[in-house]
């Protein structure tokens, strides 16, 4: 991963943010997936990322720091390999998700919010992602899985290297 | 203009007027943080909800416009209970701090807290706790906890000074004012940060600690910082001196003025006061013997003054006189000079560095009173030298009498090296000022000036506002002010004569002189400057 | 059974594509109403007694009459797939299934509302959802189905991610989050369609809702008014999860009754345990008994008990539930998700969930009870938006109709 505590768009990434900014009527629109970007570019976003997103949008830093803070999928820290989200919110709780945390802080040996020493997950608890027909669930990266046991948690934390 | 009745009273309000400035022309108070005339509308606080008639619910009387025939109470029993549950939410995660916070006394969660009688709180869980005590810059202070994130702070910084420092990091209730990491709050204005904020979150520096508030004392005047004259209010501590070190001002804050400053001053105006209580303060005539300044009584000074005088034709005095003096003392000097045949004075020395304008407050002029000069006509007199010819006629010996008044010529923008050949070349040197300073330390004889915020008088800012400013103590020591002294002096040498300049007992009657002798000031009085001052005519 | 028509694509191997969706008859109703008048358009979706499903239920034809009629300023589309209502998980399933259900049904609104550009907001964890959507809207530019040629003056598409947070469901907070700020709902007056993104007149509909667009045009309003009940017409898509045996979403006409949907449609309660609570509507639905479910689930049923159809999330609780602890988990929610712009919310809800948590920890106080209801009584009505009306919903609900359960815990000082 580039170094993200001097951070610099390659010229093809800078295009795409200005086609991005392009497609708002305020360029300022496309502050969030230009922060996507940066977080996919680096693996989370330091404040010097933060500095260098407020130059290209020539906001103030103290204002693109306000809408990193606020949404809970930008990591202000480096993040493990993976991230491995539990939902605890009503249908999941109500079909197990207690039980399924438990395992996964005995399996990962982190307690939710933190990262496994060796830097392979991100353990987190989340609210409602929606697919409460699975409950209980999580969301391994980019993929949902539901219907989980244990063993099926097993499966899947061995599935992630 | 719509019609519309609150509390039952009728009153007719221009069009987008919002419904706090309606009830307040009303007579009635509508309790609110968030809201700012001076501000964009931010709806966050909930405390000013109103009763509309056939609205259902209370509605937030910042966001809604007067409209013809609306009907509104905004002291109903429900209005009430809902401003009494509003401020049980504001106390929820609030610390109590009163008793080590500065804003204890003019603290709008105490005030309205205390109108609602919510004096036991039922949140007894831990409250939210947040960083306390961050300074954010040279002027301002934080306590995150104590703030109810009414966004007034951030607002400021985004439309007025247009530095975007602040901002509310995070959610729910760990949502948090502050800086971006690394940065700091040093804009020209941060000062007014402190005035908004409408509790104990952002406090001053300079005044942590000091006195508690209602020990102070209020005087209205008029900051003599540049030339655009902002309005202030003078805080001062007479009531406990073993506060605050003994210093009679405590603050500075802003005094509203729709054309002038509107709620805002600039920080080099809002500190600028320590001068007035300072060490240098010169609180007695003092003459030099033996090279050793000596305190004397006014009496003698003046006779001396005179003394000295009279020994000198008029083409040998050169004086510099000073745009931070008041129009009075202007007018006055500027009586004795022509009375004396002076024609070598002026008032502008120029400073080390240029000032610029920006966009807001802050004027490249450092002076308060500079068009006061110029239309009391202390600009050279007919034949008469610049005060860079009077330096250099000093150095020549040509001018013999020396007077400056108020500057410090070694650090202003002549060359020291003129500066120093004036004043080894002049036979006689006289300062007159509030504060001793290297200029002072090479006068015969040195007279004592009563501070702007020690006494009565108007100054005409850039625009040719003229405003009053008021006493908010009583002068230190002996000083006194320049207008008085130049009676004093007049009256010596024979020249007060009936010249009312000269033989006033009070600034009024100075002003009421200059108004009828300079067109400009035709028709004014102090009475008629009132509060909000007077534009000179044409 | 029921004709599935939001739902006909869900089952059917690769209908997220232009051509499967075209086989199945898609886009014919952007055929039809591409040659409509925008003014008709709106008179057919009014007739048709389409609501709002995203949560507000609002009549969607009469919403968009509020655009100021005669305004030249660029109105925008903007589609709510900021799907985070507990409970609810039907927008999931257009966007991953019947994407160009979503698409024809945005050209139908954005021709009504002479809108040009649409933003469809779509939440940050709706990873594989976003993937697809994306695809089908390649998949519709590249068949000229989108961009400077559409009818109209062109239409072009604006896919934005979302990055984590309930609020920007709602409808102003969704639209902040699209101009680059924090999610914080707008203080209304001016309401969206007078002066929303960036400024412009802006009409926000859920994803379900304008996937009805399109067999509204073409099979007609009458029709699908007929499907429904007095004040709502057609099918809904019922998502319904926890304690029933068949848990995944319903399509019903929205006369269907909450009863019916639990035992008919999903099979029942697992192991034959008897029913002790149901959310009907989303997380911010106040809770119903089983002496209440006889209702219909359109606009109007649930209201008779107090509660709201919303987004017509159904959780089915049975009687291993413990309500306070269940309490405690959607009072953790709101106290996590709200915003924090306004005080009684921001202040409140962290309040409440530290009180429903120590109930459940065994340390709740006598008291504790009727200031949760008292507090959430007065915030009701008072803030920005209605986040907290929706967390009022619960707080009271659950508290009032289970009260001695509460009231046991707290004398017991253990939880269930």
């Amino acid at each position: 991963m580039a170094d993200a505590t001097a951070p610099q768009f390659s010229p093809e990434q800078l295009a795409e943010v200005r086609r991005l900014q392009g497609l708002y009527p305020d360029r300022q629109g496309a502050l969030l997936p230009v922060l996507h970007m940066a977080q996919d570019a680096w693996g989370y976003i330091s404040l010097e990322i933060e500095e260098y997103v407020a130059t290209l949008f020539e906001m103030s830093p103290a204002h693109v720091h306000e809408v990193v803070t606020f949404y809970t999928m930008y990591f202000q820290k480096p993040k493990g390999r993976h991230v491995v989200a539990v939902c605890h919110n009503l249908t999941c709780h109500l079909m197990g998700a207690k039980g399924i945390v438990e395992h996964m802080k005995a399996r990962l040996g982190v307690e939710p919010g933190e990262t496994t020493a060796d830097g392979r997950i991100t353990f987190l608890t989340v609210e409602c992602l929606c697919a409460c027909e699975q409950a209980p669930m999580l969301q391994a990266d980019d993929r949902y899985e539901g219907l989980l046991t244990p063993e099926k948690v097993d499966r899947i934390l061995q599935g992630l290297a | 203009m719509p019609k519309l009745t609150v509390n039952g009273k009728e009153i007719t309000v221009p069009d987008g007027t919002n419904l706090i400035e309606a009830a307040k022309a009303a007579g009635a108070e509508v309790p609110h943080y968030c809201y700012h005339p001076g501000l964009s509308i931010a709806g966050q606080c909930r405390l000013c909800m109103v009763d509309i008639d056939k609205v259902p619910r209370p509605q937030i009387a910042c966001n809604t416009q007067a409209a013809e025939g609306m009907v509104v109470q905004t002291e109903s029993e429900r209005v009430k209970d809902t401003r009494r549950s509003m401020m049980e939410f504001h106390l929820i995660n609030h610390p109590l701090d009163c008793p080590v916070c500065d804003q204890a006394g003019e603290c709008w969660l105490q005030i309205y807290y205390m109108k609602h009688g919510l004096y036991d709180p039922r949140m007894t869980d831990e409250k939210v706790h947040k960083p306390k005590a961050v300074p954010l810059g040279p002027h301002v202070i934080l306590d995150a906890e104590r703030c109810i994130l009414c966004s007034r702070c951030v607002r400021f910084c985004d439309e007025i000074t247009g530095t975007g420092e602040l901002g509310i990091f995070h959610r729910g209730d760990h949502s948090e004012i502050g800086l971006f990491p690394g940065t700091a709050l040093e804009n020209a204005y941060s000062g007014n940060v402190i005035d908004i904020c409408p509790v104990g979150a952002l406090t001053d520096r300079d005044f942590r600690f000091q006195v508690r508030v209602w020990y102070l004392d209020t005087a209205k005047s008029v900051c003599n910082g540049c030339a655009r004259g902002c309005n202030i209010e003078i805080h001062t501590n007479k009531h406990r001196t073993h506060h605050n070190q003994g210093k009679r001002v405590a603050r500075i804050k802003p005094r509203f003025h729709a054309e002038v400053n509107k709620w805002w001053i600039c920080d080099a105006g809002r500190y600028g006061f320590r001068w007035i209580d300072d060490e240098s303060r010169l609180a007695a005539p003092g003459v030099t013997v033996d090279g050793q300044s000596v305190e004397t009584t006014w009496d003698d000074a003046v006779a001396t003054f005179a003394g000295r005088m009279s020994r000198y034709r008029p083409e040998e005095i050169g004086v510099l006189a000073s745009p931070q003096m008041s129009n009075e003392d202007l007018w006055a000097l500027r009586r004795l000079l022509d009375s004396l045949g002076v024609m070598h004075r002026d008032f502008a020395v120029p400073p080390r560095e240029p000032g610029e304008d920006d966009k807001l407050l802050i004027r490249a002029d450092k002076n308060p009173n500079t068009r006061g000069a110029q239309l009391a006509g202390l600009g050279p007199a007919a034949g008469g030298l610049d005060a860079g010819g009077i330096l250099d006629a000093a150095a020549a010996k040509k001018i013999k009498l020396l007077w400056v008044l108020h500057h410090d010529l070694t650090a202003s923008g002549f060359a020291a090296s003129r500066v120093s050949a004036a004043l080894a070349g002049a036979e006689t040197i006289v300062f007159q000022g509030t504060n001793a300073n290297p200029t002072s330390a090479r006068a015969a004889l040195v007279l004592p000036s009563a501070a702007y915020a020690e006494r009565d008088g108007t100054f005409t800012n850039f625009e040719g506002r003229v405003q009053r400013f008021r006493p908010a103590m009583a002068p230190l020591g002996e000083a006194q002010p320049d207008w008085v002294t130049f009676g004093l002096l007049a009256a010596r040498l024979g020249k007060a004569g009936t010249d009312v300049a000269l033989t006033a007992q009070r600034a009024d009657e100075v002003f009421a002189a200059l108004a009828a002798a300079v067109p400009a000031f035709s028709g004014m009085l102090y009475r008629t400057l009132g509060d909000t001052g007077q534009m000179v005519s044409a | 059974m029921a004709e599935l028509i939001l739902s006909r694509n869900f089952s059917v191997p690769d209908a997220h594509t232009l051509r499967v969706y075209r086989e199945g008859g898609g886009y014919k109703g952007w055929d039809k109403a591409k040659g409509m008048e925008p003014a008709a358009i709106t008179e057919e979706v009014k007739k048709s007694n389409l609501r709002g499903l995203g949560g507000a239920g609002f009549p969607t034809g009469v919403k968009w009459g509020f655009i100021p009629k005669g305004s030249t300023a660029p109105k925008y589309l903007v589609v709510n797939a900021d799907e985070g209502e507990p409970g609810t998980f039907k927008d999931r399933y257009i966007l991953e299934r019947d994407p160009h259900a979503l698409i024809e049904g945005m050209l139908i609104a954005a021709r009504a509302i002479d809108s040009r550009l649409g933003f469809v907001y779509i939440r940050g964890e709706y990873v594989q959802p976003w993937r697809v959507f994306s695809a089908a809207v390649k998949e519709a530019y590249d068949a000229g189905l989108l961009g400077a040629g559409v009818p109209g003056g062109g239409f072009d598409i604006v896919v934005h991610r979302g990055a984590g947070a309930y609020i920007c469901g709602e409808e102003t907070g969704l639209i902040s989050s699209l101009e680059g700020k924090k999610g914080w709902p707008k203080v209304k007056p001016p309401f969206p369609a007078v002066k929303g993104a960036f400024g412009h007149p802006t009409i926000v509909n859920n994803v379900e809702t304008l996937a009805c667009l399109p067999p509204i045009v073409t099979r007609g309003a009458e029709w699908f008014a007929g499907l429904g009940t007095k004040t709502q017409g057609g099918t809904r898509l019922y998502s319904v999860s926890g304690h029933v045996v068949k848990p995944g979403v319903v399509e019903a006409p929205v006369s269907v009754t909450l009863r019916s949907l639990i035992y008919d449609h999903c099979g029942g309660i697992r192991g034959g345990r008897p029913l002790k609570a149901v959310v009907p509507g989303g997380s911010s639905a106040a809770i119903l008994t089983p002496d209440e479910i006889d209702i219909a689930m359109d606009v109007d049923g649930p209201k008779s008990k107090g509660s709201m159809i919303g987004s017509a999330g159904i959780v089915v609780m049975d009687d291993t539930v413990s309500i306070p602890d269940a309490l405690m988990v959607v009072a953790r929610f709101y106290a996590h998700e709200s915003c924090g712009q306004c005080t009684p919310c921001r202040e409140s809800t962290g309040w409440i969930y530290k009180m429903t948590h120590r109930i459940v920890e065994g340390k709740g106080r006598k008291e504790d009870l009727d200031t949760i209801l008292d507090v959430a009584k007065r915030g009701a009505g008072t803030t920005i938006c209605a986040f907290y009306d929706g967390a009022v919903g619960p707080y009271i609900s659950y508290i009032e109709k289970f009260r001695e359960e509460f009231e046991a815990l707290i004398r017991s000082g253990a939880h269930a």
